[in-house]
């Protein structure tokens, strides 16, 4: 078990900024997946932590001690790389067994550690094999045997995942988090698979730009994002982003663009000596995810969103429609059928407790302060 | 009609390829046939050396101390070839597996050194070799030739086709650079590996100038020993023949042995 500690790490190549200023704290036995787009710096993150990489600044901790000058095979971390990187010329035996190896531990207890761990993972029966020999998910397993074999204090994986396909993967990924209980170990996974990410962390850290957007439980940065990126990243579809402007009606305040009027949950706050709403006016970036949105079966008049539904798709036990809503594409998700077609014009209600705002230029969440105003944090 | 056209495409094919081979296999079939002609029918044109004879070879073998020539040139070029090849996986592994300061500069000047005429280095490296006292010695016939820039820059780019995540692991499995480069670098580098050391052994073996200016005796080398054969009355066709064929068996039997790897390099090269 290990606590890794990163301080203010930075990463340039050339003239591109990989990492900014990050810091993040990751507690023993933690399952922490670093999430994010392509070249968001995940991967880069994971390689400084291994010791692969050096950061231009800042440092790395293993367990309070300053591991940031130590080379990677003194760092007692392992990795699983994304192509699994599997000695070709070596047998499976013999590439598990390759890091006790170069530790010179004595060859009975090799053997021994390369049975135990092969069973574990189901490869006793194919430890004579070469890796080409092998299917992909054999090949993965080997990998991570590789990883197990030397009781390291922490896992580090690079979408390991990515190169099997689907039903492997949907097994692979339950048998990493059954992994991960048993040894409690700590896992940094890196994916850009947000089923990856939710099915499995303890906490997700979403990174955009070298930067992290948030840290947090799964439920929470899918419940209460930070930014508009980390809203637009995570769900599938992703959620649904309207530029509107907050407006007063009946005393409770209202996100108001062309085809929407949808009351955010918040009073009018009306300053002493002043008659116009304080928030009133403001531009703002409204958020509703596509299972929160139910499409109005009457059809009657009144708030929402309103728009025609351009398209279709049909996921088996749930049907998703897109939407236009005032020119912008909004997704409803629903259990099939959601009773619409193709050209149908539709309203669309979605509780306010589930309405999020952003501000519109930084993309942060928009808080609720004591007296119940909003304002931008920073 | 298309069927046709590809059968006639492939018969062309065949037929200027069998060419081209009957091309280069006719003087090598003529050498060891000339050889094994009877002394007096050497300049025959017949194309069946009939009847066979040996004499050449026992003629040449009197001549000539055979086993040391072939000894010397043996041990000459398993020298050059191997040096050449440590050097160029060193070099190689340096440039492909590091990033450091003008290393692109470095490469681009072992490059250079192949736009660099023998003619140029002859004289520098002989004086050299002279104040060294090396003059005269294999050693001095090999120490020039340590490095090639042919192997150097084939081995970075098999090496830059290798798969970073490779070293990676090994990085991370606890190997130092050196015994990366020796437990996994090189097991997996076969073909291309091979296919160069077939090549600098060849060019080594067949080297002629070089030597003969270094060693200024005819008894050292076997092409050396060829130049005996050759006189002002006219040349000792016989004997150089038997001589030619003698040198060119040791390079057969080794592309013979390499053969698959070597084809496995050059088709694996070409693919890149």
């Amino acid at each position: 078990m290990a606590r890794i500690r990163i301080e203010r790490v930075s990463r340039r190549f050339g003239g591109v900024t990989a990492l900014e200023d990050l810091s993040l704290d990751i507690a023993h036995g933690e399952f922490l997946v670093l999430l994010g787009p392509s070249g968001c710096g995940k991967s880069t993150l994971l390689r400084t932590i291994a010791g692969l990489l050096a950061p231009d600044s800042g440092r790395i901790l293993l367990d309070d001690s300053d591991v940031t000058d130590l080379p990677a095979r003194d760092r007692g971390v392992a990795m699983v790389f994304q192509s699994y990187a599997l000695y070709p010329h070596l047998s499976v035996a013999r590439n598990i067994a390759f890091p006790l190896r170069a530790r010179r531990t004595d060859r009975a207890e090799r053997d021994a550690r390369v049975a135990e761990v092969g069973a574990a993972l189901g490869l006793s029966g194919l430890l004579d094999r070469r890796p080409r020999e092998l299917s992909g998910g054999q090949r993965q397993r080997v990998a991570l045997a590789r990883a197990l074999v030397r009781d390291p204090a922490a896992f580090l994986l690079d979408e390991p995942l990515s190169n099997l396909d689907a039903r492997l993967r949907t097994s692979t990924r339950a048998e990493l988090t059954e992994l991960h209980r048993r040894l409690g170990s700590t896992f940094v996974h890196v994916t850009h698979d947000q089923v990856e990410a939710m099915t499995m962390a303890t906490r997700i850290a979403l990174l955009d730009g070298g930067r992290l957007e948030q840290v947090g439980a799964p439920h929470e940065v899918y419940d209460r994002p930070e930014s508009a990126f980390v809203a637009g990243f995570l769900g599938a579809p992703p959620m649904n982003l309207l530029p509107a402007r907050l407006a007063e009606r009946d005393g409770a305040l209202h996100a108001v663009a062309d085809g929407v009027d949808i009351p955010v949950g918040l009073p009018v706050e009306q300053p002493e000596g002043s008659t116009a709403a304080e928030d009133s006016g403001r531009d703002v970036l409204l958020g509703v995810r596509p299972e929160q949105l139910s499409v109005r079966r009457d059809g009657a008049p009144g708030g929402g969103l309103r728009g025609r539904v351009r398209l279709l798709e049909n996921l088996g036990g749930e049907e998703v429609a897109h939407c236009l809503v005032g020119g912008i594409r909004v997704a409803v998700r629903g259990t099939r059928p959601l009773g619409v077609a193709v050209d149908d014009p539709l309203a669309l209600d979605c509780p306010s407790e589930f309405v999020h705002l952003f501000a519109p230029t930084s993309g942060r969440r928009l808080e609720r302060r004591a007296r119940d105003r909003i304002h931008v944090p920073i | 009609m298309t069927g046709k056209a590809t059968t006639w495409t492939r018969a062309g094919g065949h037929l200027v390829l069998g060419g081209l081979g009957v091309l280069c296999a006719v003087p090598i079939y003529w050498l060891f046939a000339t050889s094994l002609r009877r002394p007096q029918d050497v300049s025959s044109a017949a194309l069946l050396p009939w009847p066979l004879s040996l004499q050449n070879y026992a003629d040449a073998w009197a001549a000539l101390d055979l086993p040391t020539l072939l000894g010397n040139t043996a041990l000459m070029a398993t020298a050059i070839a191997a040096g050449q090849l440590l050097i160029g996986l060193l070099a190689g592994y340096a440039f492909a597996a590091w990033d450091f300061r003008f290393s692109r500069a470095l490469h681009l000047a072992f490059v250079a050194t192949w736009l660099v005429p023998f003619q140029v280095t002859m004289l520098p490296n002989y004086v050299l070799l002279h104040q060294l006292g090396l003059l005269n010695t294999i050693a001095g016939v090999v120490l020039p030739q340590l490095c090639s820039a042919l192997g150097v820059v084939l081995l970075r780019q098999h090496m830059l086709g290798f798969p970073r995540e490779l070293l990676d692991a090994a990085r991370m499995d606890g190997r130092g650079s050196w015994r990366i480069l020796w437990t996994v670098v090189v097991p997996n580098l076969g073909p291309p590996l091979a296919s160069l050391a077939v090549l600098l052994f060849i060019n080594a073996w067949n080297e002629y100038f070089w030597p003969a200016l270094v060693l200024q005796r005819s008894n050292a080398v076997l092409q050396l020993g060829l130049r005996s054969f050759m006189g002002a009355e006219g040349n000792d066709w016989g004997p150089m023949m038997a001589t030619a064929g003698m040198a060119c068996l040791p390079v057969l039997l080794l592309y013979l042995v390499l053969q698959r790897r070597v084809v496995d390099g050059f088709v694996r090269s070409g693919l890149k």
